[in-house]
């Protein structure tokens, strides 16, 4: 098997390890939000924000953060352009969450449409960004836009995945503190706010920590596929238990499932993308989840 | 139910006031927008311990004062006074328990009857303290107290209107508030739930001596478990006894939603529609009636 070739070797083991544990990282904060995305259906918010860090990551490269720009400054020197286009990318995605909720609690359009204006106008300002970016020089080619679109896993290196066990670490130490009010919110918005819960402290945490997952996700599954990370995890588990500790157990054991079974895939079958690979290989979980659930639906209803 | 109220209800703030339970002055409310106001100059008091019921027609305002009294609102003119504080100070406190219309929850979502009255008791607890034994023993006697130990391991979503009312209503009591609000408690349930919703609230009175606040265009439902009777469209028209509603009152507020109306108040029976033919009227009856129809000592079938 070429992946045990990958794992025994250590050249090659250097090169899959970073990747392979901060996505670990990365699948594991995900999957627990994803339960939390999927009941509170928030996949249309998670999209529009993963797609607003394209926005962010324009900024990032026509600053020169990013590419061969931030490759140069720093020779001689240690590289830390990845953190500051990380952090950029964050504050972009952040502020577009917010004015996504401004613009349709305050000025009274819908929550879908203004998402899809933030969606567009973020993935419009990135790409005029990175274009102008390449002809100054500042980034090469389309190569750079392919790990942006759909990640890129093998590439990680070991700062980036220790930064994104501590991103996914204060994550999930925000949600274990928050975890009654925010799942009272998650329930039953209106109800809890009568009972005390504040209703918009609550989406704002949501939403920075979607950022926060989305940006850490980045790298892994690229700016296109990150929303898949939020979704597919938490759906499949719920098709799985109606129970909340087992749907976030499996919700985890599915994220951690499809990375792996994604990984292997990509490098199983050569150059295939691994960010395209995790996406699918989740799909398939999902689908066999459905399958397996409609089935035994049936048997239990005959 | 032999649980005293002294083992039911802890002191907390508010419990020392001696003014009115709930107290409202020349309370007005203009949705942004809105050409004519939601409410007009409201004035209106609830003692301790009474169980008041709103009833109006559809778009007379009776949700927007619930909503004010919750906090759910800002205020625009005149005052209301929850146990001496404002409806902010309440909602914070947790001073107002609050019973939804059942639909507004999430019923998809993985938690059981239990942990759904576990979510009123202990959203306020740190994180990182366990919940007590006395909680959980509060959480059960309100379970039991609803009659909802019977399914209280079943999931939420896999349980009947009649019953999420059960669960929603044991919920709010399990907050411990001096005050019970319910929206619309009977809506889409039969009339024999409806006759077991009154029997639940007279229990819940009679054991926890709570305040009691049924906001509801079904008339039955307010008068079966309400020991005064505000009427309101956009103003309060009276504030009776339910016995003090007299066919003028009903005709008056209902004069712009006669449809469909029909019960029986103490020995007084309402049967009204706003037009066309009825097959509970002879042919005698004449031509369509504009207004109410309120026959004395006569039963439902007349």
């Amino acid at each position: 098997m070429e992946t045990l070739e990958w794992l025994r070797t250590p050249e090659l083991r250097a090169v899959i390890m970073p990747g392979l544990v901060g996505g670990l990282a990365v699948v594991v904060t995900c999957a627990v939000l994803s339960v939390l995305v999927v009941l509170k259906r928030l996949a249309f918010v998670g999209q529009g924000v993963s797609h607003s860090a394209f926005g962010g990551i324009g900024i990032a490269a026509a600053l020169g953060y990013l590419g061969q720009a931030a490759a140069e400054s720093s020779e001689g020197g240690a590289d830390l352009s990845w953190l500051v286009s990380s952090a950029i990318v964050l504050g972009f995605c952040v502020l577009s969450a917010v004015g996504m909720g401004l613009l349709s609690d305050r000025h009274g359009v819908r929550e879908d449409t203004a998402i899809g204006v933030f969606l567009v106008a973020s993935m419009a300002l990135g790409g005029l960004l990175l274009s102008y970016s390449v002809r100054k020089g500042k980034l090469s080619g389309s190569s750079g836009y392919e790990s942006i679109l759909f990640g890129q896993i093998l590439a990680v290196s070991w700062p980036e995945a220790y930064a994104a066990i501590a991103a996914s670490v204060v994550v999930l130490l925000i949600v274990w503190a928050l975890r009654r009010a925010m799942f009272f919110w998650a329930f039953d918005e209106v109800s809890s706010s009568a009972f005390g819960v504040p209703g918009r402290a609550m989406k704002l945490t949501m939403m920075v920590l979607l950022c926060i997952a989305i940006v850490t996700a980045m790298k892994i599954v690229g700016v296109v596929l990150a929303t898949a990370l939020l979704v597919l995890p938490g759906a499949t588990a719920l098709k799985v238990s109606d129970r909340l500790r087992p749907v976030v157990a499996v919700s985890t054991v599915v994220g951690i499932g499809g990375l792996v079974i994604g990984v292997v895939t990509a490098i199983e079958f050569g150059e295939l993308p691994p960010g395209a690979a995790i996406v699918l290989a989740l799909c398939v979980l999902f689908a066999l989840a459905w399958v397996v659930s409609a089935a035994l639906r049936r048997f239990a209803t005959n | 139910m032999s649980t005293s109220a002294a083992q039911l209800t802890l002191p907390r703030n508010g419990a020392q006031h001696r003014g009115g339970a709930i107290e409202i002055q020349s309370v007005s409310y203009c949705y942004p927008g809105a050409d004519a106001s939601a409410l007009d100059g409201v004035t209106l008091r609830v003692d301790p311990g009474e169980r008041l019921g709103i009833l109006g027609p559809n778009g007379g305002g009776k949700s927007t004062l619930l909503k004010l009294m919750l906090g759910l609102l800002p205020m625009q003119g005149g005052k209301i006074s929850i146990l001496g504080m404002t409806p902010g100070q309440a909602r914070r406190q947790g001073v107002v328990g609050y019973v939804p219309q059942r639909l507004e929850a999430e019923l998809g979502f993985p938690l059981s009857a239990r942990q759904v009255v576990e979510l009123g008791a202990t959203w306020r607890l740190p994180a990182w303290k366990r919940v007590s034994r006395e909680c959980r023993d509060r959480v059960e006697r309100m379970i039991g107290l609803v009659g909802a130990a019977g399914y209280a391991d079943r999931p939420i979503g896999k349980l009947s209107g009649g019953q999420v009312q059960r669960v929603l209503i044991a919920r709010a009591l399990a907050a411990n508030p001096r005050v019970l609000a319910l929206d619309e408690p009977t809506v889409g349930i039969d009339a024999v739930g409806q006759q077991k919703f009154a029997e639940l609230l007279g229990t819940v009175h009679r054991e926890i001596g709570l305040t009691i606040v049924i906001v509801s265009h079904d008339l039955r439902a307010i008068v079966a478990g309400c020991d005064r009777v505000a009427c309101l469209a956009r103003k309060l028209h009276s504030h009776v006894s339910p016995q003090g509603l007299t066919p003028q009152i009903l005709a008056e507020l209902f004069s712009h939603d006669l449809a469909g109306l029909r019960g029986v108040i103490g020995d007084v029976h309402v049967h009204a529609h706003a037009s066309g033919a009825c097959s509970d009227c002879g042919p005698e009856d004449g031509p369509a009636r504009e207004s109410a129809e309120l026959m004395k000592g006569t039963d439902g079938n007349a």
